[in-house]
């Protein structure tokens, strides 16, 4: 084949990605080290303040502690939940399989803010899961779960755990069943079978899972925002509130590269993880 | 042999349980868009289709629901073209650095929604393309290219390159060749590729939130800032017209080209 034939078929593609997100992205390194004056705007000069303040100040490290510790939860919540749901849909020969599997992947598809709007009507004062734990009598008064970290625990471990389980899935498909027979043949017990075979065999699946989980849970917006109103911030909508409401696009800027300096050291992080069991496999 | 039935069943209660709490959000929207009373309550109190009518006849919901179809629609259309042109160069063609290409093409899909709009929003102020239809359409593919890639990357991958080659042989042009034997051959992945796209345009809040201009309003914006305003049934109403057209959406894309496949 003719070499230029590549690069034509190629080219809208690139000149987009280019165009349009690899050079805007770029241009908020020079934003972020610009000074900013309240009332006047960006001035030029240097000044490396929105980075130092971004790691210094109590307000902002509490900020990016939250969204990292959400990360963290929401990732083991999703992983201890889906993980069973994932071994079930591999391993079934049902024929409402695929059907079952449409069902975990339903939610995914389904608008995020409309999802994020059902949690805020199930975890309000007078929402369904107070009403039942108050049915249950479990609790005398309503349970705060909105503009706090259980609310967003909650609703984030919702949106999230099809990924999980999807991931999953492909990992657990791909261990052979044989090699849990063998190991139950050789005397080993459901149990040891599954700690000491399946579970490590399936280990390059939970490691991208958490990792992709992770990623999606501390760049989330949408969700974050309603369930945690404007007061209950994490790094996304500090970065919403800095660019729309306080219009501190230079600070914004440095918070956006952070968050994303966050994510491509994760995912990088993950292809590395992902090529070492997958040699060690 | 007990204790294997219990076990399997402990499971399927487990999974039982999972689905219910994965439906949960979608029956409660559902019911609470019934309800007759002005603010929302599970379960509803009387039962009325009103709020449907209501939100039908509203025309800043109407005018929004047009707005984020034609944006899905040429978002789409864009990345589908640039998308399918893009797989086939990279899996079919030796480009050097083709490796690197493939990684900026799916770049979008990691970066924060967030970033991708702010960094959009300053960069479309310098150009004087804030608040344009060119603007967010363009936006709109850079989030949407990277699904395409990777529906028809995964079916390209399957077909046998000889297939192509035989065609050229028998005389077709190298775009008969595509058009005819190998398009045919990739379109469950194609068609794949444009429903994620659509899906992922049309639901997007973090990237158009940023750009839009006065006067311009996608339906997932305009439900975000109107529950941010207050929330009462309408919204429910909404949201669960979205529920049935994704839900009857999912059901045929699955029958079509067996949809699970490519997630």
């Amino acid at each position: 084949m003719r070499d230029g034939s590549g690069w034509r078929l190629l080219a809208p593609a690139l000149l987009l990605l280019v165009v349009a997100f690899a050079v805007p992205v770029g241009l908020m390194v020079p934003t972020s080290v610009r000074p900013y004056v309240p009332l006047v705007g960006i001035t030029g000069g240097f000044t490396a303040r929105h980075y130092v303040k971004l790691l210094t100040d109590s307000y902002y490290l509490e900020i990016i502690g939250r969204t990292l510790a959400l990360g963290l939860t929401v990732t083991a919540a999703t992983l201890v939940v889906g993980y069973p749901v994932a071994f079930f849909l591999a391993r079934t020969r049902s024929r409402w399989r695929n059907w079952l599997t449409i069902l975990v992947v339903f939610p995914l598809l389904l608008n995020l803010v409309v999802r994020t709007f059902g949690w805020m009507a199930l975890l309000a004062q007078n929402g369904l899961v107070n009403q039942a734990l108050r049915a249950l009598g479990l609790v005398q008064s309503p349970v705060k779960l909105l503009f706090n970290f259980a609310g967003l625990l909650i609703g984030l471990t919702h949106i999230f755990l099809p990924f999980m389980v999807l991931v999953l899935i492909g990992a657990i498909q791909n261990i052979p069943r044989d090699v849990e027979d063998a190991a139950r043949v050789l005397g080993a017990s459901w149990g040891g079978a599954f700690l000491r075979v399946t579970l490590p065999l399936s280990a390059p699946g939970i490691v991208s899972g958490s990792i992709l989980v992770f990623v999606l849970t501390i760049s989330a917006l949408v969700t974050p925002r309603l369930l945690g109103g404007p007061t209950y911030q994490v790094m996304s909508t500090l970065i919403y509130d800095e660019f729309l409401q306080r219009l501190n696009w230079p600070a914004g800027s440095a918070q956006a590269l952070l968050l994303t300096v966050i994510v491509l050291a994760l995912v990088y992080l993950s292809g590395r993880l992902a090529r070492g069991t997958g040699a060690r496999a | 042999m007990t204790a294997e039935r219990l076990r399997a069943w402990l499971l399927r209660g487990w999974v039982a349980l999972v689905l219910g709490y994965l439906m949960l959000p979608v029956v409660v929207i559902t019911l609470a868009s019934l309800s007759r009373t002005s603010y929302l309550t599970v379960p509803p109190r009387g039962l009325t289709l009103g709020w449907f009518a209501k939100v039908l006849a509203d025309p800043e919901y109407v005018s929004a629901i047009m707005f984020s179809l034609l944006l899905a629609l040429v978002a789409t259309a864009g990345s589908l073209g640039a998308g399918v042109a893009a797989s086939f160069a990279l899996l079919r063609r030796r480009v050097p650095g083709g490796a690197g290409i493939a990684a900026l093409l799916n770049a979008p899909l990691v970066f924060p929604g967030v970033v991708v709009g702010v960094a959009l929003l300053q960069f479309f102020a310098l150009i004087h393309l804030n608040g344009t239809f060119v603007g967010l359409a363009l936006a709109h593919m850079v989030i949407t290219i990277p699904y395409v890639v990777r529906a028809v990357t995964a079916t390209l991958q399957g077909i046998d390159p000889e297939l192509e080659h035989a065609a050229r042989v028998l005389g077709a042009s190298g775009p008969v060749a595509f058009f005819t034997v190998t398009l045919p051959l990739i379109r469950p992945g194609v068609v794949a590729g444009a429903l994620f796209s659509f899906i992922v345009s049309f639901d997007n809040v973090p990237v158009s939130i940023f750009l839009l201009g006065a006067g311009q309003m996608t339906l997932p914006v305009k439900i975000f800032t109107a529950i941010e305003y207050g929330v009462d049934p309408s919204i429910a109403a909404i949201s669960t017209m979205l529920i049935v057209v994704t839900g009857v959406g999912l059901a045929v894309a699955e029958r079509w080209i067996g949809f699970h496949r490519f997630v």
